[in-house]
């Protein structure tokens, strides 16, 4: 059952299209809502006269700051309300909701608000990190965040948050230096894009409200609606639908809260469902960025000093950005070993954009392209071969990271540059490229998110097994395969005898949503531990039955036989009927989070994201061909080296890399969100924010190593996430290569690869 | 206005709206929730149908132009609780995620098979130009078909190879 293919739970529903997602999902005399939102980046609301719109045709009630709540809501800082009351902070904050009978009448009557504003100019990234710009939150002080006002952090005007590290003799090490090596990188926002777009269903009985959403964090969502509509936790009921894709851009609520008041205003179901251009419009999208990165080098071309300032775009609002703010200090200190102290600077700065957020992979992807592209530049300036270089600094077993984190296992490391040499012989290669052709090579180390989970695993009278968990199922089959298979290797049944619930937040436990690949890991481990008691009680019983000592019963194909006389025996359901009138129902529940891991805590401040749990290890390698015609990039040969702990289910595992290496193509290449200089967002629909076709993607060639972790469940570590995470640095170290240029922007589109070529090198 | 049209080999009369969309027809009135909506721009190919066998973006053409005419929707393509080959092959190839836009995709390669038994992969690729995949990198679903037509997964499977053995 480990390591083998099986069937997802959910294929049949999938591929004859009966799959109930959240756009899907209806009730009786449900009501349709449409959001009136703001035009402008930036801007007050001198205006706002819903009389017309009232009396249009279906209208049932239009909601506005006058109706909400007086409570601030977030998922790290407390400091948004549902409806702009006077500041617009971004184009499509919602400033009204229309209620209507129809989709179409909420619409219209939506258009027929009459508003005005006084537009301001919008501060963008630039504005915000370079100059003395208007303040977006004029309150910023008044905000508490959400962990409570102990748990605050540093944060000042439009400086969402700041984490740096407290490193001595920086200055000093570049004083002494006889080269300094410096590269300014950018990297520009990337839409989920997920195929469904977002939308929510709510209703509310007697002080109850239930939302129907397809969401990646369900339990996430019930503190959101609760926050904002100002109601505890436990009048808020989740149910997840299926997910149409999410990629982190359904981790936080969205158009939930939205329609849970107007729910409670008309006494009727309310649905919300976004067109494409509201859902990229209001996205939180991967955030762009722009990091500076400068290594200091003795005669002998040692690195003995690192700076580095990374400026992040929080958006208007912070979402769970100030803790993605502490990545550049696990990231950009790893690796490569340096012979010196190394200081970074993350800055996470309010603007007038829409508020950002995770998308797979999050910061890691440009973080990782700016060190390793950085590295070649070093390697280069120095006369060394990039690969030796790599070779000659990479960290071992034992290493400890920028954050004092160690890593036990990092010589992986080393293994996986060995590994990718079976596969494509780094000489061979580079000495038979022709011209406009390049190879790079990236590698790093990648978190498994530590969050807890939960699973009951109960055996039904007929001997089938049914867990129940709040774990979300994105797609990734970490539940419809992951969890089903670790459950039936668990007990020794048929994997097709196990089932697992949709999420709801009313009957499982916590559970911190698909995100980091984390279900597998955790919520396996938690489903493998009840497994493990069921299996006990199931033994109990058997022997009671059997009147056989439990150490001497297997269980398999459904039945419990005493070992070497197979022909005693009693069936699983059998023993599950049998329990009831017994001990009661056969059942168990068993959580799990990762245990807290070791960190320097002097190290930083505003170090909100301390460690990387239970790491894994990933060396990336690309081919490329430059059309210098066209400025198209062509991937000749991309090569995928993983470890994995264990691989649960191996072609599983192998369309996520897949997947994520298609993402990391569309953001190094194709997926351009570029913000305009009125701070709105010049791409806004599918026909031009450009998303990888069949035709683009390359087949990855994929190696995977396991060194079982400990607590995984079966060894299994994290594997869906983080292989877009190398992609843009491979590609842009290849293409530098191709064309002798430093490349240091996403995405690389064909008119950024002309313009380069035409540069003097 | 009244159209009338057979839908899934049945024939039907749908009073609609002269602007609507196949689409929204399909999803509103007949109730075959399986046709996604991803755009309503007729860029992502979730919303994929057969018209007269002719894959079209059914979010970007109209219903009243399928008057007499024979349109195939995912709900058309396997009968009861039997799946067409291809649906079975894209479960067992890996082909199916998040699942949002497989109807789109089952509908399109069951258009291209009834016109060509033995695709190469890049007509297959050529074929799917207009869907969009945003989890599986496209691989699986390709060869998924040409396990169908050819047998072809096993050397593919190569691409995947595990502490140095082929998986």
């Amino acid at each position: 059952m480990i390591g083998a293919s099986v069937v997802r739970s959910d294929a049949f529903v999938k591929v004859t299209g009966r799959a109930v997602y959240g756009v899907d999902y209806q009730e009786i005399n449900m009501l349709h809502g449409f959001l009136l939102r703001s035009p402008v980046a930036a801007g007050r609301v001198i205006k706002l006269d819903i009389s017309i719109a009232l009396g249009m045709d279906g209208v049932q009630s239009i909601l506005t700051a006058k109706d909400q709540p007086s409570e601030m809501a977030g998922w790290v800082l407390r400091e948004q309300r549902l409806f702009a009351s006077e500041e617009l902070r971004y184009e499509g904050e919602p400033i009204a909701l229309v209620i209507a009978k129809t989709y179409d009448e909420a619409k219209a009557a939506a258009s027929s608000i009459l508003l005005e504003i006084d537009e301001w100019k919008g501060v963008d990234l630039v504005a915000a990190s370079t100059t003395n710009a208007r303040i977006i939150h004029k309150n910023w002080k008044s905000y508490v965040p959400t962990a409570g006002p102990n748990a605050d952090y540093p944060r000042d005007g439009n400086l969402a948050c700041e984490t740096k590290s407290n490193a001595v003799g920086v200055d000093v090490a570049f004083g002494q230096a006889t080269k300094i090596i410096e590269d300014k990188f950018c990297s520009n926002r990337q839409y989920q894009a997920y195929l469904e777009p977002k939308s929510a269903v709510a209703t509310y009985v007697n002080g109850q409200f239930t939302i129907h959403t397809a969401s990646q964090h369900p339990f996430n969502v019930r503190e959101r609606v609760s926050q904002f509509l100002g109601v505890r936790i436990s009048s808020v009921r989740v149910i997840g639908k299926t997910i149409g894709g999410g990629f982190g851009g359904k981790l936080d609520a969205a158009l939930e809260p939205y329609a849970a008041l107007a729910a409670k205003v008309t006494g009727s179901p309310v649905k919300i469902m976004n067109t494409r251009t509201e859902d990229i419009l209001t996205c939180p999208s991967r955030e762009n960025a722009l990091i500076t990165i400068r290594t200091a080098l003795n005669a002998a071309g040692e690195m003995i000093g690192r700076d580095v300032v990374v400026d992040m775009d929080n958006g208007a609002y912070s979402t769970e950005m100030p803790w993605l703010a502490s990545l550049p200090l696990h990231i950009l200190g790893a690796i490569y070993e340096i012979d010196g102290p190394t200081r970074i600077t993350s800055r996470l700065w309010y603007t007038n954009t829409a508020p950002t957020g995770a998308f797979r992979g999050v910061g890691g992807t440009y973080l990782y392209m700016a060190l390793e592209r950085h590295i070649d530049n070093i390697a280069n300036s120095i006369g060394m071969d990039r690969l030796e270089f790599r070779l000659r600094h990479l960290i071992d077993d034992g290493a400890v990271s920028h954050v004092g984190q160690i890593l036990p296992d990092a010589g992986i490391l080393r293994e996986g540059f060995n590994e990718i040499q079976k596969v494509v012989s780094w000489e061979e290669t580079v000495a038979n490229l022709k011209p406009f052709q390049g190879v790079g090579i990236a590698s790093g180390f990648w978190l498994t998110n530590p969050m807890p989970g939960q699973a009951t695993v109960k055996l039904n009278e007929d001997g089938t097994v049914s867990v129940i968990t709040g774990a979300t199922e994105n797609g990734s089959g970490a539940v419809a395969m992951g969890v089903r298979q670790i459950v039936a290797q668990g007990l020794g049944v048929d994997v097709n005898d196990v089932s697992v619930s949709m999420p709801d937040t009313d009957i499982s436990s916590y559970d911190a949503g698909s995100q980091g690949s984390r279900t597998t890991h955790i919520v396996g481990r938690a489903a493998l531990n009840a497994s493990t008691e069921v299996k006990r009680q199931i033994l109990e019983q058997a022997s009671n039955l059997l009147e056989v000592d439990a150490a001497d019963l297997q269980i398999s194909n459904s039945l419990i036989s005493v070992v070497g006389s197979p022909s005693i025996s009693v069936s699983l359901g059998e023993v599950a009927t049998n329990a009831l009138w017994a001990v009661g129902p056969i059942t168990a529940t068993s959580s799990y989070t990762t245990p807290p891991i070791s960190f320097d805590p002097g190290c930083a401040s505003g170090l909100l994201f301390p460690t990387f749990p239970t790491p894994t290890y990933h060396v990336h390698l690309a081919v490329v061909e430059v059309d210098p015609v066209t400025g198209g990039v062509k991937i000749l040969r991309y090569v995928v080296v993983q470890e994995v702990g264990k691989a649960i289910n191996p072609d599983a595992v192998r369309g996520q890399i897949q997947g994520a290496v298609a993402q990391g193509v569309g953001l190094t290449l194709y997926e351009s969100l570029r913000i305009g200089k009125d701070c709105r967002y010049l791409e806004r629909t599918l026909e031009n924010y450009r998303l990888p076709i069949a035709l683009d993607v390359p087949d990855v060639e994929i190696r995977l190593m396991e060194h079982p972790d400990e607590c995984g469940p079966f060894g299994a570590k994290g594997a869906a996430e983080p292989a877009i995470v190398f992609v843009p640095a491979a590609i842009l170290n290849a293409v530098s290569h191709a064309i002798g240029r430093n490349v240091t922007s996403i995405p690389l589109t064909p008119e950024c690869v002309l313009d380069l070529i035409e540069r003097e090198s | 206005m009244n159209i009338t049209l057979s839908v899934n080999e049945r024939t039907q009369t749908v009073q609609i709206d002269g602007s609507e969309t196949l689409l929204e027809m399909l999803r509103n009135h007949l109730g075959l929730l399986g046709t996604k909506e991803g755009c309503t721009e007729g860029e992502c190919g979730a919303c994929s149908v057969l018209v007269d066998g002719q894959p079209v973006h059914s979010c970007i053409y109209l219903a009243a132009a399928t008057e007499g005419c024979q349109v195939l929707t995912i709900e058309g393509i396997s009968h009861g609780d039997e799946l067409s080959k291809l649906q079975s092959e894209l479960i067992n190839g890996g082909g199916v995620q998040c699942g949002f836009c497989t109807p789109g995709f089952v509908v399109v390669l069951t258009a291209l098979l009834k016109k060509s038994s033995n695709p190469s992969a890049s007509e297959i690729r050529n074929a799917l130009s207009g869907n969009i995949c945003r989890c599986t990198g496209y691989t699986q679903i390709v060869e998924s078909v040409l396990q169908l037509t050819e047998g072809k997964k096993t050397s593919n499977k190569s691409n995947l190879m595990i502490n140095g053995s082929m998986s």
